[in-house]
């Protein structure tokens, strides 16, 4: 597949040019022979599904990352960028979702703290005007002496690309930076964007709003699975063609969808649920013996509802039955204590003990269950509980004395489990449960969530993988930016259907 | 109106208030509490404190601390008498700059293991700060060194008086404690290097990726923090004259309670030396009048020190969350107030 480019300005050099670049991870291949051309003052959009190497793109621009194979040309000329610095002396910048600021300095000093040639002492009526000519450049009204604690999202951005001008940068690589930013905040960036560009500045926009890009951008570039799939100026795509190429893999046969065991109870019924900014007006309910997908892109705010239901942040709006019976949880010991379970998605951060052993990681919430009369762990009883799961769950390991660290993702996913199911929960919410972990792994833990629900309890599972939601899901939510967006029948759902919903191309909002 | 003043600005005039509430509580519990000595026991006392605090401040602005600064003043207090007893025609320059030298490669020691090794600063200076005491104890062979062994210029040079208000003495050590802090305040705001401090503490993964290196600039605010902690050394011989292997002993600790006083966040990113400074002063002023108050026993005052440091604490973290707050309101009135044209999404 080669890069059909059709040059929309006057210039026919590139700027920024891949060419057949391919990058792998250990065995794991990122991007395969990726080409793609940026040209002076466009604004090119770069879509594709979570995974499809998008961010690795975005390193190897900026130099972070080398590829493995390929080259990167800057003006036509083959250019090798050996860290982030030579890619800012190139003039390719980056700014992301969340903004890099320095809170405790102020505005004009966030933009030139890594200028050069700007003398030793501080000048700071220079400094402050050159940092409002360049705010003004982008078409904001800020003020250059504030304190950036205090700014948005937005004006946060704004300081950073502000920061790249300052550097002048000739390519400006925008990782979806209106991800967290409310519609106003993201029409102001959109119109950034359109000014650099009508400055001469190529904009590589990476969004996951197809709304936006329809907006803001020359050209589209589709990728998936780490290839390129097709660059097009933007009045030649639809977002039905665009999504039939994000998704257009084929399922692997090992996600087929096992037969449903919902029955009728409704073990939790949520109700308009809202909290803070993050979220609102979701509403499902959750039978006994059924397994409720959450679909969605980045940014969602997915987590964000298990994170309420479970205690951490209490919703602000809305209502939630549990079992029948009115329930708010306002910590996570409240939810355990009700039978809510909640495996994190970052095993590292908030869910393992990576050095200890895999039996005391097991027993680590449930400690007073296997405490003996003189307030002692009980040693036996511990080993027998771990040594149980380890059978029942197929945990790979010497024995059940192994620190948790050395275990493989998929069998560390399997101890995290094991540690929550001890705690026999009814409802388990099961954040991203397989990723970064291998087929075979997946498959497991996905017969494990299945004869959990059979035996009567519930699960909620968010995932980000498409075909993971339509092997698992008896039924699928899709939301996207803080919203429901609609609940799928599994029969009803396919790739196309849930990625038109969680992109906003449609909504079910009034059917669900 | 309170919320235009830059949070470091709001600080200052705060620590300002509370210096004032101090001086006039005390003055309303002890009998004839102003009076010219109470200045110049604080001053002569300050000009030691303002230093170490100065150096720690510039520490923790990297997010790191220095634990062992009272070793670094105790061992060049010692190793600059040591020299100036042996030849005592030096000349008072070359003595200065040899003290900031010595603190100077102790800072380098643990720059190095913080910044290269990657060691946590507090693991780090918590060693030294043993290690160089063994130092002394090895260096000086148990000695001391006593005024008498000192030349005449030194041993005056504190108390030298440099001008009087009412009966009040600017004194010499004093005034030279506050001239540094103030360079060092003036180039903290200006130099454009030492904002560096500032970012490195703010947000590292930011300074990294704007470019800045991370290892370099904690090294350097170490290496400075052990000249300042020299300079402090000097100043501790000359003010005392007679030195043991105890010198500086717990003065990590009071600097570091005078920066946090002062409105230095220990988490780094914000603070400024004129706030330790402050902070210094008012540590030191709550001690001295402490003594006099006859309604507290002596064994209290440490525990009013503690009250002090934790009040501070609690009132800064306070004061700045309402400010932000304050500022997010205001943004998001002037937001809601914007014609809404363009919002129609």
């Amino acid at each position: 597949m080669t890069a059909p480019v059709s040059a929309p300005s006057t210039s026919t050099v590139p700027v920024l040019g891949l060419r057949n670049i391919s990058k792998s991870f250990g065995m794991t291949r990122a991007l395969s022979d990726m080409s793609l051309s940026l040209f002076p003052g466009e604004v090119h959009a770069v879509v594709g599904e979570n995974g499809a190497g998008k961010s690795t793109m975005i390193k190897i621009m900026t130099g972070v990352h080398q590829p493995s194979s390929g080259s990167l040309e800057v003006d036509g000329v083959a250019l090798r960028l050996s860290g982030p610095k030579d890619a800012r002396q190139a003039g390719i910048a980056a700014i992301y979702q969340e903004p890099m600021v320095f809170p405790d300095l102020d505005v004009a000093e966030n933009i030139f703290i890594s200028a050069t040639g700007l003398g030793l002492v501080q000048n700071r009526a220079a400094l402050r005007s050159r940092a409002r000519s360049l705010i003004d450049r982008i078409g904001m009204t800020l003020d250059v002496d504030r304190i950036a604690a205090g700014l948005t999202l937005a004006e946060q951005q704004a300081v950073e690309i502000a920061r790249a001008l300052s550097q002048d940068v000739r390519v400006l690589i925008m990782d979806e930076p209106t991800a967290s930013l409310s519609d106003h905040e993201a029409t102001q960036l959109r119109q950034i964007a359109r000014t650099l560009a009508g400055q001469g500045v190529a904009v590589v926009y990476i969004s996951h709003r197809l709304e936006e890009i329809f907006d803001v951008a020359d050209r589209v570039t589709v990728i998936r699975d780490g290839q390129h799939i097709s660059t097009r100026p933007v009045a030649e795509v639809t977002p039905d063609g665009m999504i039939g190429e994000m998704v257009g893999r084929e399922v692997g046969n090992y996600f087929t969808k096992a037969p449903s065991h919902t029955r009728p109870e409704v073990m939790l019924s949520v109700q308009n649920l809202g909290y803070a900014d993050a979220f609102k007006e979701i509403s499902f309910d959750l039978h006994a013996g059924e397994v409720l997908c959450m679909a969605g892109l980045v940014g969602a705010r997915r987590t964000d509802v298990a994170l309420s239901l479970f205690g951490i942040h209490p919703a602000t709006s809305g209502q939630v039955k549990w079992l029948g019976q009115p329930f708010h949880a306002t910590s996570p010991a409240q939810a355990i204590q009700a039978g809510i379970a909640y495996v994190s998605e970052d095993r590292r951060k908030l869910g393992l003990a990576m050095p200890m052993a895999i039996r005391a990681n097991i027993t680590l919430a449930t400690l007073n269950a296997i405490l003996s009369r003189l307030g002692l762990i009980d040693r036996a009883a511990e080993q027998g509980i771990a040594e149980s799961f380890r059978k029942k769950l197929n945990i790979r390991t010497p024995d059940v004395e192994t620190s948790v660290g050395m275990l493989s993702g998929g069998n560390q996913q399997k101890v995290m489990l094991a540690k929550w199911l001890e705690m026999r929960p009814r409802l388990l919410i099961f954040d991203e449960p397989t990723r970064g972990i291998d087929v075979g792994a997946k498959a497991e833990v996905h017969d494990l969530i299945r004869s959990f629900v059979k035996d009567g309890g519930a699960a909620l599972v968010i995932s980000s993988d498409l075909p993971e939601v339509l092997a698992l899901g008896d039924r699928i939510l899709v939301m996207r930016e803080g919203r429901q967006m609609g609940i799928l029948d599994h029969d009803d759902a396919t790739q196309e259907t849930v990625m038109r919903l969680a992109t906003g191309a449609i909504s079910l909002k009034g059917a669900a | 109106m309170l919320g235009r003043l830059s949070p470091q600005t709001l600080r200052i005039l705060a620590l300002l208030v509370v210096l004032a509430l101090v001086l006039a509580f005390f003055a309303s519990q002890v009998p004839n509490y102003f009076n010219a000595r109470l200045f110049n026991r604080i001053s002569s006392s300050v000009a030691i404190m303002a230093l170490i605090a100065t150096a720690q401040t510039l520490v923790i602005l990297t997010r790191n601390i220095d634990l062992s600064i009272g070793s670094v003043v105790g061992f060049t207090a010692f190793a600059t008498g040591n020299l100036v007893a042996g030849s005592p025609d030096i000349h008072p320059l070359v003595l200065v700059v040899y003290a900031m030298l010595v603190g100077a490669g102790f800072g380098l020691i643990n720059g190095v293991i913080v910044a290269y090794a990657r060691v946590p600063s507090i693991i780090v200076t918590l060693a030294t700060m043993a290690i160089f005491r063994s130092a002394l104890v090895e260096y000086s062979d148990a000695k001391s060194i006593t005024s008498s062994q000192l030349p005449q210029w030194l041993v005056q040079f504190p108390n030298t008086s440099l001008f009087e208000v009412g009966g009040v003495q600017f004194r010499a050590a004093f005034v030279t404690a506050v001239i540094v802090v103030l360079i060092v305040h003036v180039a903290l705001n200006r130099l454009r290097p030492a904002r560096r401090l500032y970012a490195v503490g703010s947000n590292p993964e930011a300074a990294e990726m704007a470019g800045i290196n991370l290892r370099l600039t904690v090294l350097s605010a170490f290496v400075m923090a052990g000249a300042l902690a020299g300079l402090a050394g000097f100043m501790f011989l000359a003010r005392f004259g007679n030195i043991t292997v105890v010198a500086g002993l717990g003065f990590e600790l009071k600097s570091v309670a005078a920066a946090v006083v002062g409105g230095v966040n220990i988490f780094g990113g914000s603070g400024t030396v004129l706030g330790a400074l402050i902070g210094a002063i008012l540590v030191d002023l709550i001690d001295t009048s402490l003594v006099r108050w006859a309604l507290v026993s002596e064994f209290w005052r440490e525990a009013v020190l503690g009250a002090l440091i934790l009040t501070a604490v609690a009132v800064d973290a306070i004061l700045m969350r309402r400010l932000i707050r304050m500022r997010i309101a205001r943004e998001k009135e002037r937001l809601a107030a914007l014609p809404q044209t363009e919002a129609v999404e």
